[in-house]
C-alpha cells in the first residue's frame, strides 16, 4: 500500500509524470493512475502499487507500506 | 521526439489564430533559443515596445514536460518597455510550460491589441480569446484563482495592475508563483490588453530513444539522491547561501514548500502571514525590504503586495531611492514621504505606482524617463534597470563576478539569471571553480587561460552565457542546487536522446554561442552600442572589487573586462575602436 504524506508534497508532478510514462510510454499529466489535487495524491482504480511514483518522489510525499 | 511540433500564433487586433509546423525548434535547440531567433525574426527596429506590432514570444525548452529533473522554465521574448532592447524573461512554476508542450506548442507568439481587456484560453486545438473586463484591474492572485474557477486546473501566465498600467518594471507572473521579469515585460501583455494566458493541454511529451534517456535522468536523480546537502536545500533553498531571515523564524511561517514541475530541489513558498497565504518565488526576495532597515514581516508584506501588483521589488525601490534624491535636491515635488522602514509609505507608493496616481504616474514610467526629464543620472542604472547586486544595495556585494559583469554585457540590461556560473554570492577560491568550467564545457586550455593570474572574468562570462544558453534552450532551471548537477555533456546526451537529433557537446556549445551572439548582435543593429554597455561612474567610487584579489577595482579594469569578454564571444563589433 502507499502512504501519502500530503504535508509534504511540493506539487513537482514527479509521480504523475513517471506514472504516464512508464504505462503509456508517453509523458503526460492528464493519463496517470495518480493525481495530484491540493498537494495531495489520489490513485486511480488502475494503480497496481508498482511504487514507481514513490521511486520518483524526492519529498517523502509517499511512501511503500507492508 | 519531445518537441510539441507547433507553433500558436494569436493576432489580438484581428481575433486570428493560426498554427504551424515548429520545425525551428530543431535548428535552435528549442525553448530560449527558438524564441531568440523568432525575437530576432519578428521584432522590426522600428517597432517600438508598447506598439501592437511589438510581439511578445513565449516558449518552452526542448525537456519541458520530460521527468528530467528541473525542467520546467519557459522564456518569454519582446522589446523590453524599460530600454527598448530585444531582451527576454524566464521563469518556472506550476503546470504553465508542461501543459503548454502538452497542448502542442512549442512557443506562442502574441501580435496586436485587442480591443478590450481579455485573456487566451489555449485547451490543445480549442483556443478562444475570452473577456476579460471582470478580471481587469485584479492582482495576480485573484486573476488567477478567478481563471481557475473559469477554465479548471491548468497553467497561467498573468500580469497585474502594474502590466495594465504599463509601468515599466512591471512583471509577468506564472501560476502565481514564478516572476518573469525584468525590463517591464509585463506592460507588453497590458499593450496588448491581454490580462493572461491559461493552457492545457490532454496531450504528451515523447521522447525518441527512451532506454538512452532514462539512463541519464537515472544517473541525475542517482547523483541529486545522494547529495549532502539535498536536505538542507530542500528545507532552506537560497536562504541557505544568502541567510536573510533565521532558519527557525522563517519555517515557522512556512506552510507548504513548492516546487516547480519536475524539480527534487524546490525553493518556491507558501507562507501564512496575519491569516493569508503569501506564495513566494523564494524567501530571499520576500526579505529584501529588510536590507531598507524594515521588519522582516513587514518586508514580506510589502513583497507580497508588489507581486499582487505584478511589480518588480528592486526597480521599485530603486526608483523611489531616486524619487528621494530629486526630492532633496528640490526637483521633484512629493504627494507624501518615502520611508523605507514604513510599511505604510511602501504601501502608499506602491498603489500610486501600478495605478499611476499622482506623482506616482511619473515614478511609474521608469529610469530612462525620469533621467531625460530631470537631467539627473540615476545611481547605478545599466540600460534603464538598476543593477541588482552593487557594493551599496538592493543586494550588497562587492566583489566583481560574471554576475557583476554580467549586469552590464547582458543585451536585455542588468539581470542575475544568465551569468549561472560559480562566482555567485560567495567568494570561492580560484582552483575550485574547475570543476565547474569543465562542467560547463569549458575546454581544459581555455580553463587554463582562464585561471591564469587570478580569474579572467570577461573571458569567464562569455562561457557563463554560453552554458546559461544551453540550460535555457533546454528548458533547465540555472539555480545553483540544479545547475551543479548538469554538464554540457549530460545535456547534449539528454537532447540528443529526447528530440533524437544527434548533437555532441561541441555542437551544442556552438550553437548555444551563435544563439547568444544573435541576440546580442540583433540588438547592435537596433542601436545599442559599447556606450550602452559600460558601467555606471558611481560603481569605482569606495565600489567594487576585484573578485580575487580584492583591491579596488578601476573603470578602465572593467573595460579590460569588456573587451576580452568581447573577443571570445567574437562581438567585435562592440570592441574598443
Ligand atoms: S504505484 Fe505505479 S501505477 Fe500506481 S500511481 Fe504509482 S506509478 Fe502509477
Ligand atoms: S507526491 Fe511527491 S512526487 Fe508527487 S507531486 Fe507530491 S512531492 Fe511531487
Amino acid at each position: 500500500m502507499i502512504a501519502v504524506h500530503s504535508e509534504n508534497c511540493t506539487g513537482c508532478m514527479r509521480c504523475v509524470l513517471i506514472c504516464s510514462y512508464t504505462y503509456t510510454k508517453k509523458f503526460s499529466i492528464s493519463t496517470p493512475r495518480i493525481k495530484i489535487k491540493e498537494y495531495r495524491a489520489e490513485f486511480t482504480e488502475d494503480c497496481n502499487e508498482c511504487g514507481k511514483c514513490v521511486e520518483q518522489c524526492f519529498y517523502g510525499a509517499l511512501e511503500m507500506v507492508k | 521526439m519531445s518537441f510539441a511540433g507547433k507553433i500558436l500564433r494569436v493576432d489580438l487586433t484581428n481575433r486570428k489564430i493560426n498554427k504551424y509546423d515548429a520545425d525551428l525548434a530543431k535548428d535552435y535547440i528549442g525553448g530560449f533559443g527558438l524564441c531568440a531567433k523568432l525575437a530576432c525574426d519578428l521584432i522590426k527596429s522600428e517597432v517600438t515596445p508598447l506598439s501592437p506590432l511589438n510581439p511578445l514570444i513565449i516558449g518552452a525548452g526542448a525537456l519541458v514536460g520530460t521527468n528530467a529533473p528541473a525542467t520546467s522554465r519557459i522564456y518569454a521574448f519582446t522589446k523590453l518597455p524599460a530600454n527598448g532592447a530585444i531582451g527576454w524573461g524566464g521563469g518556472g512554476g506550476a503546470t504553465f510550460a508542461c501543459n503548454l508542450k502538452f497542448a502542442g506548442y512549442d512557443a506562442v507568439i502574441i501580435e496586436g491589441k485587442a480591443d478590450k481587456p481579455v485573456f487566451i484560453r489555449i485547451e490543445d486545438d480549442d483556443i478562444d480569446i475570452r473577456d476579460a473586463e471582470d478580471i481587469w484591474g485584479s492582482g495576480i492572485n485573484e486573476t488567477c484563482e478567478k481563471i481557475w474557477e473559469e477554465c479548471g486546473e491548468g497553467g497561467i501566465l498573468a500580469v497585474g495592475q502594474a502590466g495594465e498600467n504599463l509601468v515599466r518594471f512591471s512583471m509577468m507572473y506564472i501560476d502565481r508563483l514564478s516572476t518573469v521579469g525584468r525590463g517591464g515585460i509585463g506592460a507588453v501583455m497590458g499593450s496588448k490588453n491581454l490580462k493572461a494566458l491559461f493552457v492545457r493541454g490532454s496531450g504528451s511529451v515523447e521522447v525518441k530513444d527512451r532506454k538512452r534517456f532514462d539512463k541519464a535522468v537515472k544517473e541525475l536523480l542517482e547523483r541529486m539522491k545522494s547529495y549532502p546537502y539535498l536536505k538542507e536545500w530542500q528545507e532552506l533553498g537560497l536562504l541557505k547561501s544568502l541567510p536573510a531571515i533565521p532558519r527557525d523564524v522563517y519555517l515557522k511561517l512556512r506552510k507548504r514548500r513548492i516546487a516547480c514541475v519536475s524539480c527534487p530541489i524546490g525553493d518556491k513558498d507558501v507562507l501564512e502571514l496575519d491569516g493569508g497565504e503569501i506564495y513566494t518565488t523564494s524567501a530571499v526576495n520576500l526579505m529584501t525590504p529588510a536590507v531598507m532597515g524594515m521588519n522582516y514581516k513587514d518586508a514580506m508584506r510589502l513583497t507580497a503586495k508588489l507581486d499582487d501588483y505584478g511589480m518588480d521589488m528592486f526597480e521599485f525601490l530603486g526608483i523611489l531611492n531616486f524619487a528621494k534624491e530629486l526630492s532633496e535636491k528640490g526637483k521633484l515635488e512629493l504627494d507624501s514621504e518615502i520611508d523605507f522602514t514604513s510599511l505604510d509609505s511602501m504601501l502608499f507608493w506602491a498603489k500610486k505606482i501600478a495605478s499611476r496616481e499622482g506623482t506616482g504616474d511619473l515614478l511609474a514610467n521608469g529610469f530612462a524617463e525620469m533621467e531625460r526629464k530631470f537631467g539627473v543620472k540615476p545611481k547605478s542604472v545599466v540600460k534603464g534597470m538598476r543593477a541588482y547586486t552593487t557594493p551599496k544595495g538592493p543586494l550588497i556585494w562587492n566583489l566583481f563576478g560574471t554576475m557583476e559583469l554580467g549586469q552590464i554585457l547582458d543585451p536585455r540590461g542588468p539581470h542575475v539569471a544568465a551569468g549561472g556560473s560559480p562566482t555567485y554570492f560567495a567568494k570561492r577560491p580560484p582552483e575550485s571553480f574547475r570543476k565547474h568550467l569543465a562542467r560547463m564545457g569549458i575546454p581544459d586550455e581555455k580553463i587554463g587561460e582562464i585561471l591564469s593570474s587570478g580569474i579572467k572574468i570577461g573571458k569567464l562570462l562569455c562561457h557563463s552565457h554560453i552554458w546559461f544558453t544551453i540550460l535555457a534552450s533546454l528548458g533547465i532551471c540555472a539555480r545553483a542546487q540544479i545547475n551543479r548537477f548538469y554538464s554540457a555533456d549530460i545535456c547534449a546526451e539528454l537532447y540528443s536522446a529526447a528530440t533524437g537529433i544527434e548533437m555532441s557537446k561541441n555542437q551544442l556549445l556552438d550553437k548555444a554561442r551563435e544563439i547568444w551572439r544573435m541576440l546580442k548582435l540583433a540588438n547592435f543593429r537596433a542601436g545599442f552600442t559599447r556606450e550602452d554597455d559600460l558601467p555606471p561612474e558611481d560603481w569605482f567610487d569606495d565600489g567594487f572589487r576585484d573578485y580575487v584579489t580584492g583591491e579596488p577595482l578601476t573603470k578602465e579594469d572593467v573595460e579590460r573586462m569588456m573587451d576580452e569578454y568581447y573577443r571570445e564571444m567574437g562581438l567585435e563589433e562592440f570592441m574598443r575602436r
